[in-house]
């Protein structure tokens, strides 16, 4: 395990990272140490503090203690605009686009400010990033659904299509919050494989939730749980299955579908 | 492409009107692309930015009096003055924009009213600068545009102008961001965009434009008034882009076409019934057309329906 002083070497780590919610204690003492280059799920059964502890390290709340380190440099406090410029990236668990947009111009906008055009008033910004944009939509399987409003896409489609959002931004984390909700089993494991092959061919650290133990076990190169808002165990794939503490409290209960 | 044939067609027309309309229909016209600018430049913010303002009338009564005092405390011409209509405006904006974009949805509209008020009543008050309750009266603008068509001539190209930057602005990387905002700023938040900023910065533009709005009808109608920060102005730009279309860009200019035209035909008639036209008029359009006026021609101005938050 990394302590305090070793966060260089880290794409992200926390320490003691604390929240609570009046009387609940959601995230209750997280360390959390995540390489470069890692694929990491974080399981746990629902009310663990998975979602409280993304919107953690993504800025989306503020910790009542502890720290969070980024790329080695306390990023606590920061709002998400900055995070995101350091290049952090994320999903959400309830799908999140822009609706009225096109799939086309959602990544394009994504990609404006990403390259730090957004507060250009004088150019046309129809034709800025476009090819830039279709490809990485050609990439998540959305091509053909470039020119449709994203709000009537199917739902597999509009994670998809927020994948590539946050993709855009050329990430060096990307927090994917249950990035197969809603869909199809077999649709979960080729959005996983999709993250994994992104993943290794950019090098992009991917820190996920995910319902489904068998996309995990599938997928991640290290799992964390979390149970109560602590770290109950942390291994690979084969030392987490392993663990008496996590088969008592998670595994072995029937997985939900 | 279609909108661009009816635009040509459009502008055929106003550049001929003066030959074939009385003087009346002129400042008719003028009047109706003043408020068009202003009903535009609150779009930015409505149909765009997702921000309903109740308090635009501040940003057009800043716009109107800066010219005006300019000309009657200072003796600048009107060519001068009228471009402090935007900066004094637009630095209004500034400074309760700063307060209002931390707020949304009725809240934003209440705290953009409140500052709407504050204005209101500095007007009225400051009787030494601003002459009160009885206004700045002779505010006329040069011989050479005080005819009716030499100042409808002079308003359209102002206007034309201004749409035209405003067109740009929409359809620039600023404007997708700030569509992106209006959609969803948790998302928008998280592409690396500083929300309250973007809102800020529309603001400023839309207050700007608000602003020349005020200034160009100033000159128009000779004289300003504290009610041209009252908050029943305030409503104006509100129904006339609802009448014209949100969704749309030009929907606003449409709408102001619609608003004044109607106006005149019932209070000509019926001066005490405008309202409850009106109103009737409103009712109707948001049951029954909700594209407004340009979703009679139109077809479909935006890309698709308003989907509800899933």
């Amino acid at each position: 395990m990394a302590d305090s002083t070793d966060h260089q070497g880290l794409i992200l780590q926390t320490l003691g990272l604390r929240k609570h919610f009046g009387g609940i204690q959601a995230v209750n003492g997280v360390d959390l140490a995540v390489p470069p280059g890692d694929l990491r799920a974080i399981i746990g059964p629902n009310g663990a503090g998975k979602t409280t502890l993304f919107n953690l390290l993504s800025g989306d709340l503020t910790h009542d203690t502890g720290q969070v380190y980024f790329g080695g440099e306390e990023v606590s406090g920061l709002p998400p605009h900055r995070l995101c410029r350091r290049g952090l990236g994320r999903t959400f668990q309830i799908t999140s686009i822009f609706r009225r947009l096109t799939a086309l111009e959602n990544v394009q906008t994504a990609f404006l400010s990403h390259h730090r055009r957004h507060y250009n008033l004088l150019v046309p910004a129809r034709r800025l990033y476009r090819d830039e944009a279709l490809a990485l939509l050609e990439r998540v399987g959305l091509r053909e659904q470039a020119g449709k409003p994203s709000g009537i896409l199917a739902h597999g489609d509009q994670r998809r299509l927020e994948l590539a959002i946050a993709l855009a931004g050329a990430p060096r984390l990307l927090l994917l919050d249950e990035p197969t909700a809603g869909m199809a089993p077999r649709e979960r494991h080729e959005i996983m494989a999709l993250v994994a092959r992104i993943a290794g061919d950019t090098g992009l650290t991917v820190v996920f939730t995910e319902h489904d133990m068998d996309v995990v076990f599938a997928v991640a190169r290290r799992i964390t749980v979390l149970h109560q808002g602590v770290v109950l165990a942390e291994g690979t794939p084969a030392e987490v299955r392993a663990n008496g503490d996590v088969q008592r409290v998670y595994l072995g209960q029937p997985a939900a579908p | 492409m279609r909108p661009a044939g009816w635009l040509g067609l459009v502008v055929l027309a106003l550049a001929v009107a003066p030959l074939a309309l009385p003087p009346f229909f002129l400042q008719l016209l003028t009047e109706i692309a003043i408020v068009g600018l202003f009903a535009t430049a609150f779009n930015l913010l409505m149909g765009f930015g997702g921000m309903v303002s109740f308090g635009h009338a501040a940003y057009f009564a800043l716009g109107a009096y800066a010219p005006a005092l300019l000309v009657k405390r200072a003796g600048v011409p009107l060519l001068l003055a009228l471009p402090a209509a935007p900066v004094v405006a637009g630095a209004g904006a500034l400074l309760f924009g700063f307060f209002i974009v931390r707020l949304s949805h009725t809240y934003f509209a209440m705290l953009s009213l409140a500052f709407a008020q504050i204005v209101f009543t500095v007007i009225f008050k400051w009787k030494a600068l601003t002459g009160g309750d009885d206004g700045l009266l002779d505010v006329w603008p040069p011989p050479l545009l005080k005819s009716p068509a030499a100042y409808y001539y002079f308003t359209l190209a102002v206007v034309g102008v201004s749409v035209l930057a405003l067109r740009a602005i929409v359809d620039s990387p600023f404007g997708y961001a700030l569509r992106s905002v209006r959609e969803n700023p948790r998302r928008a938040r998280f592409i690396g965009i500083d929300v309250r900023r973007h809102q800020l910065v529309a603001f400023v533009i839309s207050g700007a434009f608000s602003g020349l709005a005020g200034g160009l009808f100033a000159f128009y109608n000779g004289s300003v008034f504290p009610d041209f920060a009252y908050f029943t102005k305030s409503f104006e730009p509100l129904v006339v882009a609802l009448l014209g279309g949100v969704q749309s860009f030009f929907g606003p200019l449409a709408g102001a076409f619609g608003f004044k035209i109607l106006e005149w035909l019932v209070s000509r008639q019926w001066p005490v019934y405008w309202p409850l036209f009106l109103g009737t008029i409103v009712i109707v359009v948001i049951v029954l057309l909700p594209y407004g006026f340009v979703g009679l021609v139109g077809g479909r101005p935006w890309r698709t329906r308003p989907t509800t938050r899933g």
